[in-house]
């Protein structure tokens, strides 16, 4: 029976000191509920459009302003000066005015019609591959495209079909699945989701747990009862009170703004949200075991706020799992958030169903025990500790 | 003055004995930026992810199919680890992120391209994950447009064309591509130069709003003016000068690093990026000064601090471009030191263009130097009378 009124009594406690304590609440509901749609907005055009490139003519011919038309007639790319030499459009470049250059030599009409290969040159900063994708995309297509079209009309007396035949056997077909567009939001969204909940739980618990140990070294006495003799109950009462606060949170972060921004969204509810559970418990044991690393009130943001973005690279969304080294992937299990980026990205984005992570959703079982042991152990210490400093006033 | 030199100093030596006794600015300037290093250069050490699993669903299962199964495997970037002739097998593994994508071969491949019935190659990537989806695209394009040449190149030869005439039949139109200064499409040299020094920018913001902070939690503020003779000029150059010398020498050492020993492209010659690294590196702390400065609550600041350094990774374009972003984003995107520095690196240590066309990301940084001044009274008084606020 004591087990429950401590428990309720820790709970209660630390349910109040979340809504009393600005900080805390700042990181719990603010940054949860800003920080997507910050991130959504930032990406929200999702790839890059009309790349501003100049294009150097020596050929001027027919052909090569079919090229060219055809080229800025795409959707990624805007030819916005047409340069005398290429000395001109490596001006235009350092001005930032343009991101690619394209060069058509003198010989290119007359090497078509010789019936020789004619190449042209593409030119491109690579201060953002994106820029520089979008432009060698667009660029091969015309060019395949140009070649079909010679092809065909370098054959005479052939009937339209066999035309087309001749010059293409074989058709292509190329499919994006699961991320129509090819856009940078449904791809990194879902991945910030899942951090901005691991993460503001470690900023916020640890900020409670710097709080407490500030007031400590200031000499005022711990308002602890026996209620907060026995570790389980202390770890388990505060997971308790962050839970509800996270399932409301959880639901904003992982069903409404997707919703919101129209990001893809396959996954059955139900079973995402029988994944989502362990995760979260996993989570706020986690924080509650990192706490212990937080000395002060102002040291989480010192200690936790740069772990995002590694934690985003190990994670296999930014890059690819089978490229990272072993340990790599072994250290990622320490963490939540790998499991929970991997499985709800395959759940919610591919329509995975639970059977089909399984894997994570077991490993996230096994961490949320694994810290929970960790967390009792460590507030044991510091329990006793505490005791011997006789800084505890045991009612 | 010279009694003021002399503040500095003692005041440099009372900072230095309190940076080297706490275990938390030993992480944040030391150990955390050693470990974003070692971190990030062994995670993209080989420039570009290699063997990137796919499925194979070949239906077809003849001579003419399996050729191009071993052709879309000698790719350097793919690796064939399923072969089967059920696409529904093929699509599982894709969901459970096996593989990345596939590639479908269609029954009676063979007969249907040798009597021109027009057969339909397909593949299959997932977007899901970008990197790997784009890199796969590629390949898979490419072999697929192979294929296709395969096909013709056979005909042709039938009807007794000869080689080079044969290429630009196959290909009349040809596109060259010269990715300018990185032609290896790296991108550990994309990802490294602008990752770590973004990590020591939100190092040196929250070193120095915490330090700051500290003097008043632990109300050693009024002893701190006291030793830089009530001057809060010379104080906070006591404070920060030790710390911006750490950090200075932690970003030379990645400058070495980078362009020293994993041999990244320097174009610029090394004193831009020296000027451009000390200069970021004075105006986080210059920003950081001025965030302490306005708010009264030393976890605000770092809040603030803390959005900066992490906006930081996405709003300065080095993934994806600021031209693409909207209007608001873009014009925000000015008020972050990275950006600027991003822009510096771009022209200088990548293009190695004239100096002339960055000055103003120089004079942006700059003028994150001036920042402080408007808060100077302000962070004086509050070090005098102020109370610390949770």
């Amino acid at each position: 029976m004591f087990f429950w009124t401590d428990i309720y009594y820790v709970f209660k406690r630390e349910f109040y000191s979340v809504f009393r304590d600005h900080a805390v609440l700042t990181f719990f509901l603010a940054l949860t509920l800003a920080y997507p749609v910050v991130y959504t907005f930032i990406y929200s055009n999702e790839v890059a459009h009309e790349v501003p490139v100049a294009v150097v003519d020596h050929s001027q011919s027919s052909a090569s302003r079919e090229f060219v038309r055809n080229w800025d007639a795409t959707a990624s790319v805007d030819v916005v000066a047409r340069c005398a030499d290429m000395e001109e459009a490596k001006m235009l470049m350092y001005k930032k005015d343009i991101y690619g250059i394209l060069e058509i030599p003198e010989n290119f009409s007359r090497n078509i019609a010789l019936g020789e290969q004619a190449h042209v040159s593409l030119f491109c900063d690579m201060g953002a591959l994106l820029n520089y994708k979008a432009l060698l995309m667009t660029g091969t297509d015309v060019a395949l495209q140009m070649s079909k079209d010679i092809q065909i009309r370098g054959m005479e007396y052939a009937t339209k079909i066999t035309e087309e035949i001749k010059a293409s056997p074989v058709k292509i077909q190329d499919v994006k699945m699961f991320n129509p567009q090819g856009g940078f939001t449904s791809f990194l969204i879902p991945a910030v989701l899942i951090l901005v909940i691991q993460q503001s739980l470690l900023l916020g618990v640890g900020t409670i747990a710097g709080t407490e140990r500030d007031r400590r070294r200031k000499g005022s006495r711990l308002p602890v009862g026996c209620h907060f003799c026995r570790p389980v109950r202390v770890v388990l009462g505060k997971a308790f009170a962050y839970l509800p606060i996270y399932f409301v949170m959880g639901y904003w972060v992982f069903f409404i703004v997707p919703r919101l921004f129209g990001m893809t969204q396959i996954g059955e509810r139900g079973e995402l949200m029988l994944f989502l559970f362990p995760f979260l418990l996993a989570c706020a044991f986690f924080a509650i075991a990192m706490s212990f690393l937080s000395r002060e009130r102002e040291m989480p943001f010192l200690i936790f706020v740069f772990t995002s973005v590694p934690l985003m690279f190990i994670s296999g969304i930014s890059w690819p799992k089978s490229a990272i080294p072993e340990y790599w992937v072994w250290f990622s299990k320490l963490f939540p958030s790998s499991y929970g980026i991997d499985g709800f990205v395959k759940m919610n984005n591919t329509g995975a169903t639970l059977s089909e992570v399984l894997p994570e959703f077991w490993g996230l079982w096994i961490l949320a025990l694994v810290y929970f042991i960790v967390a009792c152990l460590l507030y044991k210490i510091e329990y006793r500790k505490l005791k011997n400093k006789k800084d505890l006033v045991i009612s | 003055m010279r009694e003021n030199i002399k503040a500095v100093g003692a005041l440099m030596k009372r900072e230095i004995r309190m940076l080297a006794g706490r275990r938390i600015y030993w992480f944040v300037m030391v150990f955390a930026p050693l470990f974003c290093f070692l971190f990030f250069m062994d995670l993209l050490k080989d420039g570009l992810p290699k063997k990137l699993p796919v499925a194979v669903v070949d239906e077809d299962n003849t001579t003419t199919s399996r050729s191009l199964v071993r052709s879309l495997n000698a790719f350097a970037q793919t690796d064939v680890v399923m072969r089967t002739a059920n696409f529904s097998e093929a699509r599982e593994a894709l969901q459970r992120g096996e593989v990345y994508g596939i590639f479908y071969i269609p029954a009676d491949f063979r007969r249907d391209a040798s009597t021109g019935s027009e057969p339909v190659l397909s593949f299959y990537t997932n977007d899901t994950y970008f990197l790997a989806g784009s890199l796969l695209y590629k390949d898979m394009r490419m072999q697929a447009n192979l294929a296709n040449g395969a096909v013709q190149q056979t005909l042709l030869l039938a009807r007794g064309e000869n080689q080079p005439v044969l290429a630009a039949k196959l290909m009349p139109v040809v596109l060259d591509t010269h990715p300018l200064n990185n032609p290896w499409l790296s991108y550990s040299i994309y990802l490294a130069n602008f990752l770590l020094p973004a990590f020591l920018c939100m190092f040196v913001m929250f070193t120095t709003v915490y330090s700051i902070s500290d003097e008043i939690k632990r109300k050693t503020s009024k002893e701190w003016l006291r030793v830089g003779n009530n001057s809060i000029v010379v104080a906070l150059l006591g404070k920060l000068a030790p710390q911006a010398i750490v950090f200075t020498a932690m970003g030379m050492l990645y400058l070495s690093l980078l362009y020293g020993y994993a041999h990244f492209p320097l174009n610029s010659g090394f004193f831009p990026m020296f000027l451009a690294m000390v200069l970021m590196i004075l105006s986080s702390q210059c920003f950081a000064l001025f965030v302490t400065g306005i708010s009264r609550r030393s976890r605000i600041a770092l809040s603030v601090c803390a959005l900066w350094g992490v906006l930081s990774f996405s709003i300065c374009g080095f993934t994806y471009p600021v031209r693409s972003m909207p209007e608001l984003a873009q014009i925000a995107s000015n008020l972050f030191q990275m950006r600027h520095y991003f822009l510096i690196y771009v022209d200088q240590a990548l293009n190695g263009i004239p100096l002339i066309y960055s000055w103003l990301n120089y004079a942006a940084l700059i003028v994150f130097l001036f920042l402080p001044l408007f808060i100077l009274p302000k962070l004086k008084q509050d070090l005098l009378e102020f109370k610390y606020l949770p």
